[in-house]
């Protein structure tokens, strides 16, 4: 072996070493907040115990004291509501829900796909929401939170003023639920409810209005923020299950780059129609004559 | 050495994840992203718009007669961060084109891949989405 083949086999070892020892880390931490939820039988249970470990929290703080989430952003990967976890774990479905997977993946295998949400550039809705691509942008404020997407124009107002969730016999379903939180430190702690039955992507199972989440949201590098995700619905999921999802600062050096307004009417080429077998189809194109439509 | 294999396997993972995560407003099922074809034309029309975008090319068949074909891409945030700006294709700009085309033989495709007149290259969906076909 060469110098060059030498130092390229070690430089391999050490870059595999230090990728397998942080993903030892990231699989013990994601199983600690895994058990985490296990441990409180509801999301509101769990919001509670973080600020009381959290010694109440920090409502409408200064902005001096609010962390820096400017810029604009872009999810960039974590795990997903409905494959194993980091440590191999599964989510524990429900048997409808397990059913509606099974069927998913043999309609994306078929190449059958519409998305009941998004085609007609309807709400993702949340939790998808953590989901979706394209840009973000994060307006933090001490009285509340601006959590938007370029996808489908759509903001999440997280309310830190110390409010509460409306009345139980006031609420009704919402898109995006209601979310309230509090700080602790440079984290944002969030509860949401008041979600609406509907589904969580494309091919995926239907989320139900029981659904209740919690949120911990922390930059943890210069670059990138961390969503640490619990998610309890005992329609979707038997246990709660937990995922992490990331977003990563754009480049963006000359301030060119902006979130816009989305409307699918916008480009009559973009309307599409679900066929009669369940996939996604173009209308007629306004580039085409009447022999190629 | 498993724990070497181990670490490969788990970027292999973590790269076909973020790919999976670029899920446009609406599925690609009407393109066929085993097929490519590549035509030589001039621009008609950038429509640059959200949430996806259309780059009108008209091609001269071999009879002499002139289809407008559509390269699809996705929206102007995508775009501008793939250094793809509508002054790029104005009106008449020759381009070879590549894409992957409908299912249904309309003359439309996902935009994959781009060299104008000037020689300047340019990649719609990252330039490893066309290292991949």
């Amino acid at each position: 072996m060469t110098c060059l083949g030498k130092f390229c086999a070690l430089l391999l070892i050490l870059t595999t070493s230090s990728a397998v020892a942080a993903q030892d880390q990231t699989q013990a931490q994601w199983q600690r907040m895994f058990e985490l939820g296990l441990k409180h039988r509801t999301a509101s249970d769990l919001y509670t115990a973080l600020k009381s470990d959290a010694h109440g929290g920090q409502q409408s703080p200064p902005f001096a004291q609010l962390p820096d989430w400017s810029g604009l952003w872009l999810a960039s990967g974590g795990s997903s509501f409905f494959d194993r976890g980091p440590g191999g774990v599964s989510p524990k479905l429900s048997p409808a829900a397990a059913d509606a997977v099974k069927k998913g993946r043999e309609l994306e295998a078929a190449g059958i796909t519409y998305d009941e949400n998004l085609s007609d550039c309807g709400p993702p809705g949340f939790p998808r929401w953590l989901i979706i691509p394209f840009l973000r942008e994060f307006i933090v404020r001490p009285e509340q939170t601006w959590l938007s997407s370029e996808t489908v124009n759509n903001v999440r107002r997280i309310y830190t003023d110390g409010r509460g969730h409306p009345p139980p016999e006031d609420r009704y379903p919402l898109y995006y639920g209601d979310s309230l939180g509090f700080w602790d430190g440079q984290k944002l702690v969030i509860h949401t409810n008041q979600l609406m039955k509907r589904s969580m992507g494309r091919n995926q199972p239907e989320q139900s209005e029981q659904m209740e989440t919690v949120e911990i949201w922390e930059k943890i590098d210069r670059r990138t923020i961390e969503a640490k995700v619990w998610i309890y619905d005992p329609a979707v999921y038997l246990e709660p299950w937990y995922l992490t999802r990331r977003y990563m600062q754009v480049d963006n050096p000359d301030k060119s780059l902006r979130m816009n307004y989305w409307h699918c009417s916008e480009n009559p080429n973009n309307q599409v129609y679900k066929t009669p077998e369940g996939g996604t189809q173009y209308r007629d194109f306004t580039f085409t004559n009447k022999e190629n439509r | 050495m498993n724990r070497i294999r181990f670490g490969i396997l788990l970027w292999v993972v973590l790269l076909v994840a973020v790919a999976l995560v670029a899920e446009a407003h609406h599925a690609s099922v009407m393109f066929d992203s085993t097929k490519e074809i590549t035509l030589e034309g001039t621009v008609k029309e950038f429509q640059y718009t959200n949430p996806h975008s259309w780059l009108l090319v008209d091609v001269t068949n071999k009879d002499g007669s002139v289809t407008t074909w559509g390269f699809e891409a996705e929206g102007p945030s995508t775009l501008m961060q793939r250094k793809i700006r509508p002054s790029d294709f104005p009106f008449g700009t020759k381009v070879t084109i590549t894409g992957n085309p409908m299912k249904d033989g309309r003359p439309g495709a996902a935009w994959v891949k781009a060299v104008r007149g000037d020689g300047k290259v340019f990649y719609p969906r990252g330039q490893a989405s066309q290292q991949s076909q």
